[in-house]
């Protein structure tokens, strides 16, 4: 046999065997990034148990600070970052369905290419200039003062790109024929979007949520002049003029101190407590998000 | 003696989708009852036929659709005919059952908005689609603990909970072993009694037990077979 075709079955195991070669490689390298990946996080995870463990107390969670910070515990920074993101995450799920409908079910391509560009430039936006921008929109021009509500609505901002990209992705994801067999039913493309594309979709909001709201819990830069104080505060009273305290700012600010022993065990402690914070959320909302997923299946 | 004009009328439909030719100058009359098979070889264009006849095409962007659709008399693409009430009225079961994560009975009621109370409606849509025996105590399940067959029918009673004067049928049992398959042809059986039902299907011997007049798609183009034995 001569020609194309018995060449290309000559060199045919050769070339598998150096595809084969090639594929083993990427494979490894894969295998290697993740496993940098989680080391770091391993790494974080323990260097966070291990310095905080000597802060926290039974009473640490529940007991107010004292002291400047070092004596205490976090019971109030607990509440103002808890009270904070649980607002950010209640205000950023309209605001993502509504933009997921429009960029995936009612816009045509032009529209849904520019919201998705606008969401790209918004979660690049650095969080320091969402706090710049709440302190001139929201404390002075909407005379909101120094306010968790100010914080929330600034984190619900920054992390609508992550709930909405996720909860895009999660209604295009819908397969066709679902769509198609509840069309041919008479539905509206409103119904449709509504009684099937979102109830098919939580899932992606979900996770969307569990995105957002672990970096939401964990910022500092957007509320340092628009929501939070580093004493004082306690249980919001109110929507203008108050502040809370925060994990986040608590850490940024007994760091700061890091020279005494006592702030720098502090600091850590309240990192523990953060740390605990999302993992809590996560912990509870995973859950939810394999049932929305396994439902969505169908 | 008077002739029963066709409840659908195609004349002289042509489609394009992307620019390529999927069907040319088809004619079909569909009687107010009976079976209407369209036979023919994959990707001869049947499915792309019975989406043009409930304008469910109107969601491909690259279809392009010429000619009329006569329903009734009126035609189907005319300006101002609401193509979501057109479907209530022409209804249609896919290929591969399809269920919303949700219980059997708010399945079946779905698209339900029409007269009567939602049991009666209910219980008389899973009757027609034979499925009323096999889930009257399962009614507030969820639909995916249903057997493929047992969702292909509820599909089929969903759709019939609609009320559609015409049902369009693209290959409902492709996807069924042969006792589901069964069932779901003696639903068939006796829904023709009552409405039109055009049937896509590669199975011969399916047009034969439902006694339908057979159209075979060709080079997008429908060649009338006329009836089958059973009929």
């Amino acid at each position: 046999m001569t020609g194309a075709g018995a060449t290309a079955g000559r060199n045919l195991p050769g070339r598998t065997g150096a595809r084969r070669r090639t594929a083993r490689w990427i494979e490894l390298a894969c295998c290697g990034a993740a496993g940098l990946a989680l080391l770091v996080l391993v790494l974080l995870i323990g260097a966070v148990l291990w310095k905080g463990a000597g802060a926290v107390r039974p009473a640490f969670l529940w007991q107010p600070s004292t002291d400047a910070g070092v004596g205490g515990g976090v019971r109030y920074q607990l509440v103002g970052t808890v009270w904070m993101t649980a607002c950010a995450a209640a205000l950023v799920v309209p605001l993502a369905l509504a933009v997921a409908l429009v960029a995936t079910q009612f816009a045509g391509q032009r529209l849904a290419s520019l919201a998705r560009s606008g969401l790209q430039l918004l979660n690049a936006v650095p969080s320091i200039l969402f706090g710049l921008f709440g302190f001139v929109v929201f404390v002075h021009g909407l005379g909101w003062g120094k306010s968790w509500l100010t914080g929330s609505v600034l984190l619900a901002w920054m992390i609508l790109p992550t709930v909405s990209v996720t909860l895009s992705e999660a209604m295009e994801a819908v397969p066709r024929e679902v769509t198609d067999a509840a069309r041919a039913l008479g539905l509206s493309r409103g119904r449709c979007a509504w009684q099937v594309v979102v109830p098919h979709s939580l899932h992606g909001l979900w996770r969307g949520l569990l995105l957002g709201v672990a970096r939401a819990a964990g910022e500092t830069a957007p509320l340092l002049f628009t929501a939070v104080v580093f004493s004082g505060a306690t249980v919001p009273n109110g929507i203008r003029n108050e502040p809370v305290l925060a994990l986040p700012y608590h850490v940024f600010v007994l760091s700061q101190d890091s020279y005494d022993p006592a702030a720098e065990t502090a600091a850590w402690g309240a990192a523990l407590a953060l740390l605990g914070v999302v993992l809590l959320m996560l912990t509870l909302a995973l859950p939810l998000r394999r049932r929305a997923f396994e439902e969505a299946r169908g | 003696m008077s002739v029963a004009r066709p409840v659908l009328e195609v004349d002289d439909l042509d489609v394009q989708m992307g620019g390529r030719t999927v069907l040319r100058g088809v004619r079909l009359d569909v009687p107010e009852r009976g079976v209407t098979a369209i036979v023919g070889p994959s990707g001869a264009g049947k499915s792309t036929l019975l989406r043009a006849l409930n304008r469910l095409l109107d969601l491909e962007p690259a279809a392009a659709v010429r000619g009329r659709v006569a329903f009734r008399g009126e035609d189907i693409y005319a300006n101002g005919v609401d193509p979501d009430r057109l479907r209530e009225r022409i209804g249609m079961v896919f290929q591969r059952p399809v269920t919303f994560p949700t219980t059997v009975r708010r399945n079946v009621l779905f698209g339900w908005r029409g007269d009567g109370t939602a049991d009666e409606v209910l219980e008389r849509a899973l009757e027609s689609a034979a499925l009323l025996d096999e889930v009257h105590d399962r009614l507030d399940e969820p639909a995916r603990n249903l057997s493929v067959g047992q969702q292909q029918r509820l599909s089929l009673a969903r759709a019939l909970a609609v009320e559609p004067e015409v049902l369009l049928l693209d290959e409902p049992t492709s996807a069924l072993d042969s006792a589901s398959e069964n069932a779901v042809e003696a639903a068939l059986s006796r829904l023709a009694n009552e409405r039109a039902l055009i049937l896509v299907t590669h199975s011969h011997s399916q047009v034969e037990r439902l006694g339908a007049r057979a159209l075979r798609l060709v080079d997008g183009q429908l060649v009338d077979e006329g009836p089958t034995a059973g009929s």
